[in-house]
C-alpha cells in the first residue's frame, strides 16, 4: 500500500515560520504579567563542597522591597525525574559552584539581588571532587552519603558506600575467550570533557500562585507534564490544581528537559499568592545553573579478527554526572545499552557508571550520551582499520549492524539503512579521493563516522493528541509535544493533513497548556515525531472516521465509497458529491425533516509502545527490550589545517540518516546542518574550564565559543535515507539528536589522515595540534 | 549597575571641568561596549559618567594631506568605511574589521579601544607601527603622547582623571609601503586576539613590528626592527627578525591560550606578517583584508 | 535621580523618564513593550539585542537607555510596519529559522548590511552576521535567504 502523499515529505513553509520571521512569537520573557509581578533572585554556593552550617536570612528579610525569603530549611522534600537526590535548596551540604542556596522575592530585580548579598551562610568546606576516576575510588570522600535512601525507579542501580549513582552493565557472549582468538586487538582511553547547551534563550520561569491554590507557570521547557508532575508531586498540591503553560522555546538542546530551575520559581510564588514571580537565568547563570553534558572517560579495547569482524568488545565508560544523577543517570544508561556503535558485535562487556562529582548537574543534552561514547568508538574503529589495512569505511561497511542481528542487549535490530548511509556520505565527501590546499603551509584530510542512537525513555512513554474543527473547516491539533525549533508543529500538521486530506493552510498546532492540551512525556529523545506522530495519526483517522460515518449516515452512501480530498468529502460512485468540511465539521448535517446529524467533530489519539521493558538482568544487561528503535547515520568531514598555527578548519561535511521516512525533508536538513554545527562546536572549541575550586572560568560567550556564521564549512551535504520504521507514522523515526554524534570523531579521523596524528580529546584545538606534531617529531629521533 | 550620575556635555572644556570635579569617581562614556559591560558587572562603580559623544569636535576623522585625525568619536565602522583610511592607513583598515562584530563596531571607538588599554586591543598594534600620537585634552592645554609610551600595563595608560583623549593622530609618511596585522583568535568568528601582530614595510627597507596580546601592553619589538633596516628579507633574516621579536614579548598563560602556545605562534606570525606587507609593498600581495591565518 | 528622554521608536515620538543606569534593552521591552529585541547574554557578545541606532546596528544591552536621547531608534516591529520585508519573506520561504530567538537580530544586522551593500557575495554576508549567534540553524538557510536576495534585489 504505498499511496502517493500529498502532504508528508513535501517541502512546506513551516508553521511557526510567519510568527518568527515577524517575531510575532512570544517566549515566556516576552509575556507581560502586569505591575504586581515580583523578582526571584538567587544566592549561589561559592563552595563546591562543604556542608552548610547555619543560614541567617534576618538582615535580608529586612532589606527594601523584600517579600520572601526561601531556603532549604523551608523545603526538605527531594526530587528528581529518575533519581531523587536533587534538593529545591539544599538544607545540609552544597554539592557544586553555583549551587542554589537560598532565593528573595522582592519588587524588582534589583532589590531581590542586593538582598540576596545579605544573606550570611556559615559553610564547613569539604573534599572537592572533579574527576570521576578518582571520585569511584573505594576511598573517595562521599558526596552523597544518604544515596541508599533515595527513591528510585526500578531499573537504575546506585551503589549506596560509594559515589556511584547508576552502574549499567552488559555482558553478552565471552569478551575473554574472543579476545584470545581475535587477530588483532587496540586497547586505549577517550576524553571528552563538559560542554552546556547554550541555547539563546535562557532558562526562564514566572509562577503564580493564586488565592484559590491553583499554581500556574510559563516555562521555557521541553516537558510541561513532566514539570507539572514533579511539581505537584513534590510540593504536595493537586495534579488538576497545576498548570504549566510553554510558549515557544529559544532552543533546548536537551538542557529544558525535566526541571530544574523552574522549582524555585514555584516555591517563590507559594510564598506570594497572587503576585506572578519571574526567575530569569542570565548568560552566566545559565552555565551552572542548569545542567551541563556529562564529562566521559572511555577505556575501550577491540578485537577484530583477520577477515575485519569485530568479535570483541570491552567498553568501559566513567560518566561524571556531577553533583546530581537525577537524569544523568539515564544518559549512563541509555549509553551502557549502545556502547558498541552501530556494529554488531557478538561478545560485549560493557561497564557504564555515573559518578558523582563537585561540578554542576549533568542532564540531558542533544545526544544523550552518545556524542560523547561515539568519540571513542568511532576512533578506535579507524585505529583498527588501519592496524588490519582496511579501509576504515569498508570496514564500518563490513560491520555495520544489519536488520535481524543482535544489538548488545539481545534484541534484533530493527530495518536500517545504515549501509545506504555510509555509501552515500562516502560519494558526497568524495572519499578516497584526496584533496590538495593551493596553499603548502596547508594540509587536507577527511575523516568518517557512522553512528547511531536510540531514544532513552521509559518503557512506558506516552503521546496523545486532540483534533477539534471549527466552522471554517480548520483543525487545532493540541498535542503537548514542544516546538523547539526542530519543525514539530509542522510535522503533526502535515501528518494530519494527509490523513485529513487538508490543506496545511488551514492547519493549527497549540503549543502545550497541561490544563488543555493533553499528555506527552517529555519533547526529548527526537522520538516526539515517532511518538505523537502517531498519536497525531491516529487523532486525525479518529476524526476521519467520525467524518465519514457522519456522512454516510446522513447520506446513505457506504462509508466505503467515500474519501477524503482537499478538506471536502467525496465519493467514487457518485463524482458530483462533494461536501466541503466547513458545512457540517461543527454544524451537523441537516436532513430534509429539518433535523439534523453530527454534531462537532473531534478526533483523539494515543500512541504508547507495548512491547518496550526495562526488566533486564542488572548483571548482564540482557533479557528485556529497554530501546524502541534505533536510527543510524554517518557523516564525513573534509579539514584543512594549518601546519603552522594548528589551525583547523571544516571545509566541507556530507551527513546522512535513515528517518524512515521525512515528514518534512527540508526540516529535516535543517536539522542535519544544525546538529553538525553544533557537534562542530564541541568537537573544536567548545569545553567548561574549571579551576581546581570547581568553580567556571568560562560562563561567557568571551571564552566560550560557540560557532558563528564564519566557523561553518562553506559545503555542507544533508541526505536523507528512507529505510521506513514499520511502527512510524509514514514510516518515520527520529533523527534530530543523531546529526551532531559523528562530527568529533570524524573530525578527529581527519586529522590523523591529515597528519598522522591521533588525537584522543576533544576539543581538537591547535595547540593540542601543534603539541601533537611535536611529539611526533620528538618520537622520530 | 550601581546607581551613577550622567552628564552629557557638548564641550571639551564642560566634559574637563566636570571630570575634574569628580576625579577617579567619574568615567568616561563613548562607544559603551567596553564601559557598560564593566559597569554591569560591578567591576566598576562610578559616581559620575560622562558622555562624550555631545562633543562635535570628537566626532571628526579627517586626513589634512600629511595627518590623519581620528576623533574619541569615531567608531571602528566609520574606519573601515574611510577611503582615506582604507587606502593610506590600510594597517589600521585592515585592524578594524578584525574588531568583535558590526553592530558593536558601530558603537565602539579606536580612542575608546586605546583607553581601555587591554593588552589584546586589535588598534594597538597598526597604531604602533604608524608610531601614532595620542592627543590629549586637559585642564591646562593639550599635550601629546607617543602611542610606543601611552600604554602603562594592563588597563593602564598615562592618562590622570580629568584627561581626555581628543584625537588619535597619524602621519601618512612617505613613499611606497606594505603592511598587514594578523590576528590569531580560537576561530573565524568574534574573538579577543591570542596573538596580534602588525607589521609595515617601507620602500627604504625601514621594516616595523608590533604585537598585542602577548604582553602585559601592546608592544613595538624594537630589537627585530633594528636587525633588519636597510635588510631585504629572506629565509634567514626573516628567521633572525622573529627570534628577535619573540624575546621582546612576555606572554602568559590564560583560559584562551597557553604561554608556549602564543611564543610559538608569534614567531610563525611576524614571518607570515612581514612576508605579506612585503608581497604588498611589491604590488602582487593579498587583498587587505583577506584572511592570513 | 531619573532623567527625560526623548527619542523617535520606529517612527512614533516617545518620552519616558530613566535612571541613567537603566540598559536600552530593558527599557524598550519592559517599559515600553517592544518585545523584539531579546535577552541573550548581556555583554553584546551574541546579537539578539540588536536594535538600529539611527539605521545603524547596536547591541541594547550593552547600551545605556539615556544614551539615546534626542536618536531614532528602529526594531524589526518598526521595519515590518507597512508589511514583510523582501528579506522577511525571503526568510520565511527558506525556512530560515528555527527556534526563532536569534531572528529579530539577525534581521536587523541583515537588513543593515543590504542598505549599505545590495548585492553582497557569500563571505561578506557572513562576516556581516557574525555577530549574531544562532544555536540552531548552523546558518545556512540563513544565509541562502539573505543571497537570494542578493541576486534578486
Amino acid at each position: 500500500m504505498t499511496k502517493e502523499l500529498k502532504y508528508v515529505g513535501k517541502r512546506a513553509v513551516r508553521l511557526d515560520g510567519l510568527e518568527k520571521v515577524t517575531a510575532a512569537a512570544k517566549y515566556v520573557d516576552d509575556l507581560e504579567f502586569g505591575p504586581a509581578m515580583y523578582y526571584v533572585a538567587v544566592l549561589e554556593s561559592p563552595y563546591a563542597h562543604a556542608i552548610i552550617k547555619s543560614i541567617d536570612t534576618s538582615e535580608a528579610e529586612k532589606m527594601p522591597g523584600v517579600k520572601a525569603v526561601l531556603s532549604g530549611k523551608d523545603f526538605p522534600e527531594k526530587f528528581g525525574l529518575y533519581l531523587k537526590d536533587n534538593s529545591i535548596f539544599p538544607a545540609d551540604r552544597v554539592r557544586y559552584v553555583g549551587e542554589q542556596v537560598a532565593a528573595v522575592v522582592a519588587e524588582t530585580p534589583a532589590q531581590a539581588k542586593a538582598a540576596v548579598k545579605k544573606i550570611k551562610v556559615e559553610y564547613e568546606p569539604l573534599p572537592v571532587l572533579q574527576n570521576p576516576l578518582e571520585a569511584i575510588k573505594p576511598d573517595a570522600p562521599l558526596i552523597h552519603p544518604d544515596l541508599g535512601k533515595y527513591e528510585v525507579v526500578p531499573w537504575l542501580y546506585p551503589q549506596p558506600g560509594t559515589n556511584i549513582a547508576h552502574v549499567r552493565k552488559i555482558r553478552k557472549g565471552d569478551v575473554d575467550k574472543a579476545f584470545e582468538e581475535a587477530d588483532y586487538i587496540l586497547e586505549d582511553w577517550y576524553h571528552v570533557p563538559h560542554v552546556v547547551h547554550a541555547p539563546m534563550e535562557t532558562h526562564i520561569s514566572v509562577a503564580l500562585f493564586s488565592y484559590d491554590g491553583r499554581l500556574t507557570m510559563w516555562n521555557s521547557t521541553q516537558s510541561p507534564h513532566t514539570q507539572r508532575n514533579i511539581i505537584a508531586n513534590s510540593l504536595k498540591i493537586p495534579h488538576k490544581n497545576v498548570r504549566v503553560i510553554a510558549p515557544y522555546v529559544g532552543g533546548g538542546f536537551g538542557g529544558k528537559a525535566g526541571i530544574n530551575m523552574e522549582v524555585i520559581a514555584a516555591v517563590a510564588a507559594m510564598k506570594v499568592p497572587g503576585h506572578p514571580v519571574k526567575l530569569r537565568w542570565t548568560r552566566r547563570q545559565e552555565f551552572f545553573n542548569t545542567s551541563q553534558r556529562q564529562e566521559l572517560y572511555a577505556h575501550i579495547k577491540m578485537g577484530v579478527n583477520k577477515e575485519g569482524k569485530i568479535i570483541a568488545l570491552k567498553h568501559e565508560l566513567f560518566w561524571d554526572v556531577g553533583a546530581s544523577a537525577e537524569y544523568g543517570s539515564n544518559v549512563v544508561n541509555a549509553t551502557g545499552f549502545s556502547a558498541t556503535g552501530p556494529y554488531y558485535i557478538p561478545n560485549v562487556y560493557i561497564d557504564s557508571f555515573a559518578v558523582y562529582t563537585n561540578r554542576p548537574p549533568c542532564g540531558a543534552y542533544r545526544g544523550f550520551g552518545y556524542s560523547e561514547f561515539h568519540f571513542g568508538i568511532e576512533s578506535h574503529m579507524d585505529r583498527m582499520a588501519k592496524m588490519i589495512g582496511m579501509d576504515p569505511v569498508e570496514f564500518r561497511r563490513k560491520n555495520a549492524i544489519r536488520r535481524g542481528q543482535s544489538v548488545a542487549y539481545g534484541v534484533e535490530m530493527n530495518p536500517t539503512g545504515i549501509l545506504e548511509c555510509i555509501d552515500k556520505v562516502a560519494e558526497k565527501i568524495e572519499w578516497g579521493k584526496e584533496d590538495k590546499s593551493p596553499d603548502p603551509t596547508k594540509v587536507r584530510a577527511k575523516g568518517f563516522a557512522a553512528v547511531w542512537k536510540a531514544p532513552a525513555m521509559p518503557p512506558n512513554e506516552s503521546s496523545a493528541a486532540f483534533i477539534k474543527f471549527s466552522e471554517d473547516g480548520s483543525i487545532n491539533i493540541l498535542v503537548s509535544g514542544m516546538e523547539l525549533g526542530q519543525g514539530f508543529l509542522t510535522a503533526m500538521a502535515k501528518i494530519a493533513a494527509e490523513e485529513l486530506q487538508l490543506p496545511l493552510e488551514k492547519i493549527r498546532v497549540e503549543l502545550p497548556d497541561t490544563d488543555r492540551n493533553p499528555y506527552e512525556w517529555q519533547t526529548v529523545a527526537s522520538h516526539v515525531t515517532w511518538s505523537c506522530g502517531n498519536a497525531v495519526r491516529r487523532a486525525a483517522i479518529d476524526a476521519r472516521n467520525q467524518i465519514l460515518n457522519t456522512v454516510s449516515r446522513a447520506y446513505h452512501i457506504d462509508k466505503a465509497n467515500l474519501y477524503l480530498e482537499d478538506g471536502k468529502v467525496k465519493c467514487y460512485t457518485d463524482p458530483e458529491f462533494e461536501l466541503p468540511f466547513e458545512k457540517f465539521v461543527i454544524d451537523g448535517i441537516e436532513m430534509p425533516d429539518g433535523t439534523y446529524r453530527g454534531g462537532p467533530i473531534m478526533g483523539h489519539g494515543m500512541f504508547m509502545p507495548e512491547f518496550t521493558s526495562a526488566k533486564v538482568n542488572p548483571e548482564t544487561g540482557l533479557g528485556g527490550h529497554p530501546n524502541v528503535h534505533y536510527t543510524t547515520g554517518a557523516g564525513a568531514v573534509e579539514i584543512e589545517i594549518d601546519k603552522e598555527t594548528g589551525r583547523i578548519r571544516v571545509i566541507k561535511m556530507a551527513e546522512a540518516f535513515d528517518a524512515g521516512k521525512a515528514i518534512n525533508p527540508d526540516l529535516v536538513e535543517g536539522q542535519i546542518v544544525g546538529g553538525f554545527v553544533q557537534g562542530l562546536g564541541t568537537a573544536l572549541w567548545e569545553e567548561v574550564k574549571f579551576d581546581e575550586n570547581g568553580r567556571i572560568l568560562n560562563p561567557n560567550f568571551t571564552d566560550y565559543k560557540i560557532p558563528t556564521a564564519l566557523d561553518v564549512p562553506r559545503e555542507m551535504h544533508p541526505i536523507i535515507v528512507e529505510v521506513p520504521q514499520p511502527d512510524g507514522p509514514f514510516g518515520a523515526r527520529g533523527i534530530a539528536e543523531h546529526t551532531m554524534i559523528p562530527v568529533m570523531p570524524a573530525v578527529a579521523n581527519a586529522v590523523e589522515n591529515a597528519l598522522g596524528i591521533r588525537i584522543k580529546e576533544v576539543p581538537i584545538t591547535p595547540e593540542k595540534i601543534l603539541n601533537a606534531l611535536k611529539e611526533k617529531e620528538q618520537n622520530k629521533q | 549597575m550601581n546607581n551613577f550620575d550622567y552628564a552629557k556635555p557638548s564641550t571639551l572644556k564642560e566634559a574637563i571641568d566636570i571630570y575634574k570635579q569628580y576625579g577617579d569617581k567619574a568615567r568616561l562614556l563613548m562607544g559603551g561596549t567596553d564601559l557598560v559591560v564593566l559597569l554591569d558587572d560591578g567591576v566598576l562603580t562610578p559616581d559620575m559618567v560622562i558622555d562624550l559623544k555631545g562633543i562635535e569636535e570628537l566626532k571628526k576623522l579627517e586626513f589634512d594631506g600629511e595627518y590623519l585625525h581620528i576623533g574619541a568619536g569615531v567608531t571602528f565602522n566609520e574606519l573601515i568605511d574611510s577611503s582615506v583610511v582604507r587606502e593610506k592607513f590600510p594597517i589600521l583598515w585592515e585592524a578594524s574589521k578584525t574588531v568583535a562584530s558590526t553592530g558593536v563596531r558601530n558603537k565602539a571607538t579606536l580612542v575608546g579601544n586605546i583607553c581601555s588599554a587591554v593588552p589584546s586591543a586589535d588598534s594597538a598594534p597598526a597604531l604602533l607601527v604608524y608610531d601614532a600620537t595620542v592627543v590629549i585634552a586637559a585642564e591646562n592645554g593639550d599635550r601629546e603622547v607617543p602611542i610606543t609610551e601611552f600604554f602603562t600595563g594592563p588597563r593602564r595608560t598615562v592618562l590622570s582623571p580629568g584627561e581626555i583623549v581628543k584625537e588619535v593622530k597619524i602621519s601618512a609618511g612617505s613613499g611606497k609601503f606594505g603592511g598587514t596585522y594578523i590576528k590569531l583568535g580560537r576561530y573565524d568568528g568574534e574573538d579577543l586576539a591570542q596573538v596580534g601582530v602588525a607589521a609595515l614595510v617601507t620602500e627604504s627597507k625601514d621594516y616595523k613590528i608590533a604585537f598585542c596580546a602577548v604582553a602585559p601592553k601592546p608592544v613595538r619589538a624594537i630589537e627585530a626592527e633594528q636587525f633588519l633596516k636597510g635588510k631585504d628579507l629572506n629565509d634567514e633574516t626573516l628567521e633572525e627578525a622573529a627570534k628577535l621579536a619573540v624575546k621582546a614579548i612576555s606572554p602568559i598563560s590564560d583560559i584562551r591560550a597557553s604561554k608556549e602556545y602564543r611564543l610559538y605562534v608569534s614567531g610563525v606570525l611576524v614571518k607570515r606578517a612581514l612576508k605579506v606587507a612585503l608581497s604588498r609593498l611589491n604590488g602582487n600581495g593579498p587583498a587587505y583584508g583577506e584572511r592570513l591565518v | 535621580m531619573k532623567r527625560e528622554i526623548k527619542f523617535t521608536l520606529n517612527g512614533e515620538p516617545v518620552k519616558i523618564d530613566v535612571m541613567p543606569n537603566e540598559k536600552l534593552l530593558d527599557v524598550l521591552r519592559d517599559r515600553l513593550g517592544v518585545k523584539s529585541p531579546k535577552h541573550g547574554c548581556g555583554r553584546g557578545e551574541c546579537g539578539a539585542c540588536t536594535v538600529l541606532l539611527n539605521g545603524k546596528t547596536i547591541r541594547s544591552c550593552i547600551t545605556l537607555a539615556i544614551e539615546v536621547d534626542g536618536q531614532e531608534i528602529t526594531t524589526l516591529e518598526g521595519l515590518e510596519k507597512d508589511g514583510m520585508t523582501e528579506l522577511q519573506k525571503s526568510f520565511l520561504e527558506h525556512n530560515s529559522f528555527q527556534c526563532g530567538f536569534c531572528a529579530p537580530g539577525m534581521t536587523l544586522t541583515a537588513t543593515e548590511l543590504l542598505r549599505k551593500n545590495p548585492h553582497p557575495d557569500e563571505e561578506e554576508i557572513r562576516e556581516a552576521i557574525a555577530g549574531n549567534l544562532c544555536r540552531c540553524t548552523g546558518y545556512k538557510n540563513i544565509v541562502d535567504a539573505i543571497v537570494d536576495v542578493s541576486k534578486k534585489g
